[in-house]
């Protein structure tokens, strides 16, 4: 009988898993005149990993900010069974999906434990709350090496550092999906595994992940599953 | 004594540039914009409580609450009609071209409507610590001076506090420093923005009825005082506002030492002469290429 009832819990578990965390359809994002994304229609079930794969400046990165709402698109966008307002980041932030966006956006003239903290913003104004909260410390022991640079100003970091920090301030968010766009641009093959080591190990706890990558090759040692975007349509 | 006196002088006057330095880096840290308006909602403050006063015979309570809910509903208009369609419409413009077309129109327009409504001459709101002077040991203080001083000190430690003590402060510098990255974290950019312009407004309009018994008022005084705040906010980078207000003192100090046992005519010289050599040496440090830049 107990084989039975890890059985249920399995099946349990997979229905749980195969819940639409992301649903887009016939998303398209235009900058002026030029089309960028054409009726792009795919899904993440929860708990999913996916690689969002193609050549540079196919629209894989457009498509991430059309999700999020930093982008105008048309189509629509559900989040967790709600639909998504258009150019509303604030609600996506809220409402579960955070992105480390791709050169990062980190505030340089703050402090990393700043940058950090400033993730929790989207569930508590806070800052005592936000700094003896849970996702706070997780994040922050995400990346150990960053320790000694808790105080420096996040400007004064190197790349790699920096997109630890960017991913650091995405997790203390306490995200249900985390997009990740272009993480191991710029950065050393080194640094590059490192992040990869601890993406996997966040998709690890249960997170949905959305990974933008131009190399296929890395992207899929750690996604399921892969959505190929090529001239702006998802083929 | 003479010292003594000359560094309250110049504590008070020093006070004055520093409250508006103060809103010059409130706003700058959260929008990256200059705001060269600020010193026209302290002329607007002053010159509106004396009208309700002196000419609409008001109450001086009700005058004063009147015209400071009238600064902070003029701001929130402003940002409403103009500041957020250059700032987030479509074609949305650079730093540079806000500080300077739209800060600076919004100047010119105050000091139109002021000319308009208040006439050329110049005025004061009523005082609101009455009285003679304080004296102690041969020191004299205004009285308010006093309140000057108080209002700068204040106001410093409390946005002081505010950015460094609380997440939605953190938010402001946050707005400053990225807007996709503020954004991405649920940080409404647009909303901080518009608090602080009304903020400082309010502010400003607070201090020029405080102060303008001190000095006077006329219409178009508020463009000069408020370029002496933007002096002081460049010593403090435009980035910290409670730099700003150290900055802002040490600058009246200063002149007042100048003026008192050199001449009053170096004043300005020397003090522009000092901006300029730490443009040269430490421009980051002042924030200064930010600022250019937009």
């Amino acid at each position: 009988m107990p084989g039975a009832a890890q059985a249920q819990e399995g099946a349990a578990v997979g229905a749980a898993a195969r819940r639409p965390a992301l649903r887009v359809e016939h998303l398209s994002i235009k900058y002026g005149d030029v089309v960028a994304v054409h009726d792009a229609t795919f899904a993440v079930d929860e708990g999913e990993c996916v690689a969002l794969v193609g050549p540079n400046g196919n629209g894989k990165s457009s498509i991430v900010m059309g999700i999020v709402g930093l982008a105008v698109r048309g189509g629509r966008v559900d989040l967790f069974g709600s639909e998504a307002p258009a150019r509303n980041v604030n609600w996506t932030a809220r409402h579960g999906l955070t992105l480390v966006p791709e050169r990062r956006h980190l505030y340089p003239a703050l402090t990393v434990l700043d940058n950090v903290v400033l993730g929790c913003y989207s569930w508590t104004r806070n800052l005592r709350k936000a700094r003896t909260s849970a996702p706070y410390e997780r994040a922050l022991a995400l990346f150990p090496e960053l320790e000694r640079h808790f105080r420096q100003r996040a400007g004064t970091l190197s790349g790699g550092q920096q997109q630890m920090v960017a991913i650091a301030r995405g997790m203390a968010a306490d995200p249900r999906l985390l997009a990740v766009d272009e993480p191991c641009l710029g950065l050393a093959e080194a640094v590059s595994k490192r992040v990869y080591q601890v993406l996997g190990e966040i998709h690890a706890e249960g997170r949905t992940l959305v990974i933008v990558e131009e190399d296929p090759r890395r992207a899929l040692q750690l996604a399921t599953r892969q959505v190929e975007v090529r001239n702006g349509v998802v083929v | 004594m003479k010292l003594g006196n000359l560094l309250i002088a110049g504590l008070i006057s020093g006070s004055i540039y520093a409250v508006f330095a103060v809103c010059i880096a409130m706003w700058f840290r959260v929008s990256n914009i200059l705001n060269l308006a600020v010193g026209d909602f302290a002329m607007l403050g002053a010159l509106g409580t004396d009208h309700l006063v002196r000419v609409l015979h008001w109450p001086t309570a009700p005058a004063i609450v009147t015209v400071i809910v009238a600064c902070g509903v003029g701001a929130y208009l402003y940002d409403k009609a103009i500041l957020r369609l250059a700032l987030d419409g479509r074609r949305r413009q650079e730093g540079i071209v806000i500080t300077f077309f739209f800060t600076f129109a919004l100047s010119f327009f105050i000091e139109g409507l002021a000319e308009v409504l208040f006439g050329t001459n110049i005025y004061a709101a009523p005082t609101l610590w009455q009285g003679n002077s304080l004296s102690w040991g041969g020191l004299h203080f205004e009285r308010a001076g006093l309140l000057v001083l108080a209002c700068a000190v204040v106001s410093g430690i409390a946005f002081t506090a505010y950015i460094r003590y609380t997440l939605s402060g953190k938010a402001v510098e946050a707005s400053g420093e990225s807007y996709v990255g503020a954004s991405i974290v649920g940080i409404d950019t647009r909303r901080y923005r518009r608090n602080i312009f009304i903020m400082t407004g309010m502010l400003a309009a607070v201090f020029g009825i405080l102060q303008s018994p001190l000095t006077g008022y006329a219409f178009n005084s508020g463009g000069t005082i408020g370029f002496t705040g933007f002096i002081a906010a460049a010593y403090a980078g435009y980035q910290k506002p409670g730099r700003a207000v150290l900055a802002g003192v040490a600058i009246g100090v200063v002149e007042s030492l100048l003026g008192g046992y050199v001449s009053t005519q170096y004043n300005d010289t020397i003090l522009y002469a000092i901006l300029a050599a730490l443009v040269l040496i430490r421009p980051s440090a002042m924030g200064l290429d930010v600022a250019v830049g937009g």
